[in-house]
């Protein structure tokens, strides 16, 4: 018994240091986010400042800075269309590869796996050429296009729940006379909704988190999306660190917001994508 | 019959068109724009450019700086390499008796979730040599005389860098290890313990076999992150001091984006491609194999 309490001790030992190492950069940045200029010389970086010095005059500016909204709006536009584009056209593919059998199938599947495989960022390298042709170069349609393109996690997990569906179910609803489009939204659709979930909340994740898209594509300032504007927002802070901690921290909120409500739905589609492989 | 397979046909079509024309546009094509674009000098707008023929392999071949670079990228491999037992240990711990082990596994996979350009900004406090935290840390336990320039110095730059790579990604590898340890059957590890396995016994002959698979997955996906590195170091050092802290993806980049050598970069992303390839293909063919075959036993 004593055994068991000593061992019990040493694993909560090994969990609670992991626990701060997670944390020890988002307080810290957090402490001197409360920070007046003078206190972040005169206090330990290691430390909140005392109570009566505790300043919001960071966090107002970041949040009165007007690019930080159009950011905002960019952000959610960009998402909302991705997203509903990536759960139309990934339900519909993994349904149709994994229940249909039909020529050039094969090559179908081999040209998806492709797609996962390439390197994602030096493939801009070439796709830059094909969005400015198409005069998609410093618009919202830009990052949309190329994340409804290129970003193929859905279908694995589309892929692995749709094969736990029963086949008769397809059948039975084809005896009754459902045509393929009927069976699709009015049966395989609505069944898939745990797996839409997921993969709306990991999109979203992503999406939101992702710098290198819309910096590349959208260097115009009202194209600025939550993660490029921390970009400028620190390129104009130079040096002062409490007031970019500020930005930091606001940047950082709608994630870990979204991923303490739904981190269920999360975890079961990150283990779920590699499983798969 | 006929109708339905005409049926079946038009709506295969139909759902598959532009998913399809949206994949070959824009990721096929381009993959195979890359190989035809190394064998030309374009600067990425003008309309002219000739043919170099193998130039571009040659210049690449020849670059210091990629080479270091591509070196850098080994020490985030090893980096996350060294870090696959901790991981496990991580994993095995958190799926095992614990109290609070739900709040232990969200806090493990926050750091994965969390924006990557807002951590870079925040490592780049901890790490920055005006009070900054971590020296601030070294001061209270009596070590300043370890305090470098973290950021700027070329020798160590790279490693603080790897320690926030191993802080964003490591809880992903280990909620992947626990999903793998937690499809383990419970009847088998309970008949385990019955007999009087130990921890150690356990870990060793039934859950390291069983996940041996996602040990697999985690190696590649580890090559395959090293490979392509890339927003850490943008943000925290732009690949500075000179190209100490750069990678292959980060050079790569800033050769087409910012030097305007689309012909030597399109190379450069030719080899990314068939290094990503060929290390697949390795561990698809000899590695899996080896595997799978050791788990028939």
């Amino acid at each position: 018994m004593n055994r068991r309490t000593a061992q019990q001790g040493l694993k909560q030992v090994i969990c609670i240091s992991m626990v701060f190492i997670v944390l020890a950069p988002i307080l810290l940045t957090l402490f001197a986010a409360f920070k007046t200029k003078a206190d972040m010389v005169n206090t330990s970086p290691l430390l909140m400042p005392p109570v009566s010095r505790i300043t919001f005059a960071n966090f107002e500016k970041v949040l009165r800075d007007k690019y930080l909204l159009i950011g905002f709006k960019n952000t959610g536009f960009i998402l909302v269309v991705s997203i509903f584009f990536n759960v139309l056209f990934g339900t519909l593919t993994a349904f149709i590869l994994e229940r249909f059998e039909f020529r050039l199938k094969k090559v179908i599947l081999s040209l998806f796996f492709l797609g996962m495989l390439i390197p994602s960022f030096v493939t801009e390298i070439a796709r830059f050429k094909i969005i400015n042709g198409i005069g998609l170069y410093n618009t919202l349609g830009a990052p949309i296009v190329i994340y409804i393109a290129s970003d193929l996690m859905q279908l694995f997990i589309y892929r692995q729940f749709i094969s736990t569906l029963p086949v008769s179910l397809d059948e039975s609803a084809m005896l009754d006379g459902c045509s393929y489009f009927s069976l699709f939204t009015r049966i395989i659709f609505p069944l898939l909704a745990p797996a839409t979930a997921t993969v709306v909340i990991i999109k979203a994740i992503t999406i939101i988190n992702d710098m290198y898209i819309p910096y590349l594509y959208m260097p115009k300032n009202k194209l600025r999306t939550l993660t490029t504007f921390l970009m400028n927002y620190a390129n104009a802070q130079q040096g002062s660190w409490q007031k970019l901690a500020a930005g930091i921290i606001i940047i950082m909120l709608p994630t870990i917001v979204i991923y303490v409500f739904f981190q269920k739905y999360i975890l079961a589609g990150i283990a779920s994508g590699a499983v798969k492989e | 019959m006929k109708s339905l397979e005409k049926q079946k046909l038009r709506f295969i079509v139909c759902a598959l068109i532009i998913p399809m024309v949206l994949l070959i546009g824009f990721v096929v094509v381009p993959a195979f724009d890359l190989i035809r674009m190394s064998f030309t000098n374009w600067d990425g707008f003008s309309k002219n450019f000739d043919l170099i023929g193998f130039d571009n392999y040659r210049a690449m071949f020849k670059n210091k700086d990629l080479w270091l670079s591509l070196r850098n990228n080994a020490v985030y491999f090893f980096g996350h390499l060294i870090f696959i037992p901790i991981e496990l240990m991580f994993a095995v711990l958190l799926t095992s008796r614990l109290r609070g082990a739900r709040f232990y596994k969200t806090m493990v996979f926050m750091p994965y979730i969390i924006n990557g350009v807002a951590i870079s900004y925040a490592f780049s406090y901890f790490f920055s040599p005006i009070n900054g935290a971590f020296n601030e840390i070294l001061t209270m336990v009596h070590l300043e005389g370890l305090i470098r320039n973290w950021l700027s110095d070329p020798k160590i730059v790279n490693i603080v860098l790897t320690f926030v790579s191993l802080w964003r990604f490591s809880g992903y590898h280990v909620i992947l290890f626990m999903a793998a340890l937690q499809s383990l059957p419970q009847d088998v590890q309970e008949a385990a313990r019955v007999d009087g396995a130990n921890a150690w016994q356990m870990f060793r002959n039934i859950q390291i076999p069983a996940i041996m698979l996602m040990v697999d997955f985690v190696l590649f996906d580890n090559i395959r992150g090293a490979l392509q590195v890339f927003d850490i170091p943008y943000v925290m050092t732009s690949g500075g001091p000179g190209y100490a802290s750069s990678t292959f993806t980060l050079y790569t980049i800033d050769t087409a984006f910012k030097y305007s050598n689309f012909g030597l970069a399109a190379t450069m992303a030719v080899a990314i491609m068939t290094m990503i390839v060929v290390i697949y293909l390795i561990q698809n063919k000899i590695i899996h194999g080896l595997i799978l075959k050791g788990g028939e036993k």
